[in-house]
């Protein structure tokens, strides 16, 4: 081995390398892979051995095919959802399951501000994990009466605030106007929807915490979070790329300690197709080997919980009304044949499958008019997707991101009111993909749902819901080693960056999730407990902060 | 807070995509008189003669008569803050709603934001495409539901089809509310928003359309005025507006409620009411309740209407002003 090799030893390295799937040894070089084998093949020459890991399990870094920034910014605020999430400190937050303990968490945060009667922000709530509880302004107004509380839904459309942010905002007799939810006491409840409650809202406030620019702090407690989960590529799904975004993450991929692989998606929703194929010509420059420009991201419709899903027949299990199309059907086939054309990679946000069967249209489309090999344009989300579908991806060369997290998160939600029991059993239809061989990949959409590769392989391979119910579990359930497939070399794919990350192999960099356990000999209902010892990215050992 | 008469009047321009929103925009700007602020979703549209641009900054287009036109990108609230925080005030703000959006959405801004009030909704239909498009099956709810909370429908490119498709594209849109007030356009041949004026105190008027086939399908208003003493319990307040009659199309004013010191400002477009503390008192309003509605040609009588709103009242009416019968 040629000078300046490190043979890092393991108890058992999963390499998701098909054709040398196990090894106990890996030699690196130049924070690259030089080969994985035994300590015969590898201690040789002046190899340098690092027995750290003797151990420990190595897999690939995890690969992260759908995530927000968001999840970086989050963590200023107390956190008041249901379920135990993991802070970038490493810390476990626990969830607080009804409105006593989210108002004790508030007024904890509350006694920790000055007495400066700023806003007090938090996030994570959802009604429908609290048996469909909503927090009144009477709630809130427990912890302040004095300072703005305002509490950000996890579906991140929704506001709850307390009096006194109601009488500054000069809405709290504003009520008939939909966006204002009325109580029963005829004044407004604090509940506050859409665009212009949330303008009056940040206009009363002074500010809008929506539309400040990110710093480089956002970025590295975004870092720190990968790594607390054995993340080592990560993508930001939906980024408008403003300059000073462009700058922040150029300076703070370059600093000589930043700890993951990022991986951008331009926003189309804020530009038209010629300026962001120009944008990504301009931002490529500043690729460097953790900052991978080059995808689009397009939004075709909302979320099924919040019933702006678009559907196909017969529509919403409890009867609501069909969602919203966020892109026009007419529109989206000249958005993609635009992309298409410039050879750039679409991925594809598709939540309900009229959504999907439109976006598949716009891709065979474009395909028709323009065969391109290996485009891998990918369906995000694509919940409702039937086998019908699927075949169509598979025989478009589409690939797809399944949202498995909602399995837990909102199963329940979908089995009881937006699906109903058949529909249901095949959310997020990992089990088809890997039947009809689409290639693909299963993620959390951070700060939706808690950044945790292992949890959401969990969800893929347990199926069941919160309340406890299996859903399909028969017929969708992945093993564990598909599911761990999905979580590395799966999402690498989907992000075509498969030759570099996902999977430990000669020439790949040196990208490892260090583990303190064999999730292929654990108890697969134990899987998302798999303690989590930290990262190597590029060869450089990272111990996950534990708080 | 903003005194009732200085805030400013703000028009939503919606309608599907390819409807002539931008048309029609474009048409605002080169005729526009006042400091109009217009907010457009797609500035590479926007086509105004050069020789009326002073500037351009790439997000803001200033005019040389006093009208901005502003891209809004990546944050409409950011880019509407923009404009409310103009240092002289603008004059009337036209917002251009998404394609694809339900323009009420956003027309609920003006009800909220206390420098504002609502004008008017316009949804602009293309006469050669409504039909098809409100029947679509992908398309269809999201077409149709732009027209929910409307005040006028321009129906546009009637160039482009015959007699008959006029009178299936009218059936199409009548189909959807019967009472909805329709003004046929085309290409160079749209009208100011002016034109459009539904306000209160307009009475009885027609729009001209600038129809190719010369027929008036100009439309009939009435107005009601409700004036008393007192003041109106809250609860009481709500189940009257209930019970108001459909044809009873905006309802504004000032007022006071029980229980609340000072005035309130009541704005109603359709059956959404919005009500907002005036601290502005050195304005001699006469009677403490002030309210103007302005409904179609086949408004009830006045007499049923304040016997409605009479019902929400604390103490008994005392009347100062003869109510007068609506107007046509």
């Amino acid at each position: 081995m040629a000078s300046g090799t490190v043979v890092f030893a393991a108890r058992k390295i999963i390499t998701m390398n098909p054709s040398r799937p196990f090894a106990t040894h890996v030699a690196v070089r130049e924070g690259r892979i030089v080969a994985t084998g035994t300590a015969e093949e590898l201690c040789v020459g002046d190899a340098q051995l690092d027995t750290g890991f003797a151990d420990k399990v190595l897999m690939p870094g995890f690969v992260e095919g759908h995530s927000h920034i968001m999840e970086g910014l989050m963590w200023l605020m107390p956190y008041v959802g249901a379920f135990d999430r993991r802070s970038p400190e490493g810390r476990l937050v626990t969830g607080v399951g009804d409105i006593d303990a989210i108002v004790a968490r508030l007024k904890e945060a509350e006694a920790q501000l000055p007495d400066d009667r700023a806003a007090l922000y938090a996030w994570g709530f959802d009604p429908l994990h609290i048996s469909g509880r909503m927090l009144s302004r009477h709630d809130l107004d427990r912890v302040s009466t004095k300072r703005p509380v305002i509490v950000v839904h996890a579906s991140f459309h929704i506001n709850n605030v307390n009096t006194h942010t109601l009488e500054r905002a000069e809405l709290l007799h504003a009520t008939n106007i939909s966006g204002v939810v009325s109580g029963p006491d005829g004044l407004a409840s604090g509940e506050l929807q859409g665009i212009p409650a949330r303008m009056r809202l940040f206009r009363a406030l002074g500010n809008n915490p929506q539309s400040g620019d990110i710093t480089e702090a956002d970025v590295n407690r975004y870092a720190a979070s990968a790594c607390v989960q054995g993340v080592t590529t990560i993508t930001d799904l939906h980024n408008d790329l403003t300059d000073q975004t462009v700058e922040v993450y150029r300076s703070a991929t370059t600093a000589p300690d930043f700890g993951v692989r990022l991986v951008p998606a331009l926003a189309s929703a804020s530009h038209k197709p010629e300026q962001a194929i120009a944008k990504l010509d301009m931002v490529r420059e500043h690729c460097n080997d953790k900052l991978h420009y080059g995808i689009v991201k397009l939004v075709v419709d909302g979320s099924i919980q919040g019933f702006t899903a678009r559907l196909r027949w017969p529509g919403y299990h409890n009867g609501a009304a069909n969602g919203l199309w966020y892109i026009a059907p007419e529109e989206l086939p000249r958005l993609v044949d635009a992309y298409h054309r410039a050879g750039i990679q679409l991925h594809i946000h598709t939540n309900g499958d009229e959504a999907t069967e439109l976006a598949l249209d716009a891709v065979e489309a474009a395909q028709t008019a323009l065969p391109r090999p290996d485009h891998r344009h990918t369906l995000q989300h694509c919940q409702m997707a039937d086998a019908a579908l699927f075949r169509r991806m598979k025989n478009l060369g589409v690939c797809v991101n399944l949202f498995a997290n909602h399995l837990y998160y909102w199963g329940d939600s979908h089995y009881a009111l937006t699906m109903g029991p058949e529909r249901a059993a095949r959310l997020d239809a990992t089990g088809t993909a890997q039947r009809i061989g689409v290639p693909f990949a299963i993620h959390s959409d951070a700060p939706v749902t808690p950044l945790a590769p292992l949890f959401t392989a969990w969800c893929a391979v347990n199926r069941v819901t919160s309340g406890g119910r299996e859903l399909g579990r028969d017929t969708e359930a992945l093993t564990v080693e598909q599911a761990l497939a999905a979580i590395t070399i799966g999402a690498a794919y989907t992000l075509k960056l498969d030759h570099l990350v996902g999977s430990i192999e000669a020439g790949k960099y040196a990208d490892f999730v260090v583990l303190e356990e064999d999730p292929l000999t654990a108890d697969p209902r134990r899987l998302k407990d798999i303690a989590i010892w930290g990262t190597v990215l590029g060869g450089k050992a990272r111990k996950a902060p534990r708080a | 807070m903003t005194p009732a008469s200085a805030k400013i009047p703000v028009t939503v321009i919606g309608g599907f995509l390819g409807a002539g929103k931008t048309t029609f925009v474009n048409h605002l700007l080169a005729t526009g008189t006042a400091r109009t602020a217009v907010l457009v979703n797609d500035f590479g549209e926007v086509n105004v003669d050069m020789s009326l641009i002073a500037s351009h900054d790439g997000d803001t287009m200033t005019l040389t008569n006093g009208c901005i036109c502003c891209s809004i990108g990546t944050s409409f609230i950011d880019t509407m803050c923009r404009v409310l925080d103009a240092p002289v005030p603008y004059e009337r703000i036209v917002i251009e709603a998404s394609g694809v959006g339900d323009p009420w959405k956003i027309a609920e801004i003006a009800l909220i934001e206390p420098a504002l009030r609502l004008d008017q909704v316009i949804v602009i239909a293309d006469g050669s495409r409504i039909v098809q498009l409100a029947g679509d099956a992908r398309v269809g709810d999201t077409v149709r539901s732009q027209f929910d909370r409307c005040d006028i429908v321009l129906l546009n490119k009637i160039d482009l089809v015959d007699a008959d498709g006029l009178a299936a594209a009218r059936a199409a849109v009548q189909g959807l509310r019967p009472e909805l007030r329709i003004v046929e356009t085309a290409r160079g041949a749209m009208p100011a928003l002016a034109q459009l004026e539904t306000g209160p105190s307009l009475s009885g008027f027609r729009v001209d359309s600038p129809s190719l086939d010369g027929t008036d399908h100009g439309a009939q208003f009435s107005s009601w005025c409700y004036r008393r003493d007192g003041a109106f319990d809250r609860a009481a307040l709500a189940d009257a507006l209930a019970d108001m009659p459909p044809q009873l199309l905006r309802l504004k004013g000032s007022c006071r409620l029980s229980g609340q010191d000072g005035r309130t400002i009541f704005q109603m477009v359709e059956k959404v009411w919005s009500v907002s503390p005036d601290t502005v008192d050195d304005i001699d309003h006469g009677s403490d309740i002030v309210l103007v509605g302005v409904g179609t040609a086949d408004l009830p009588a006045a007499a049923m209407l304040d016997a409605i709103l009479d019902r929400a009242l604390v103490v008994e009416p005392v009347l100062s002003f003869t109510p007068y019968p609506a107007e046509t």
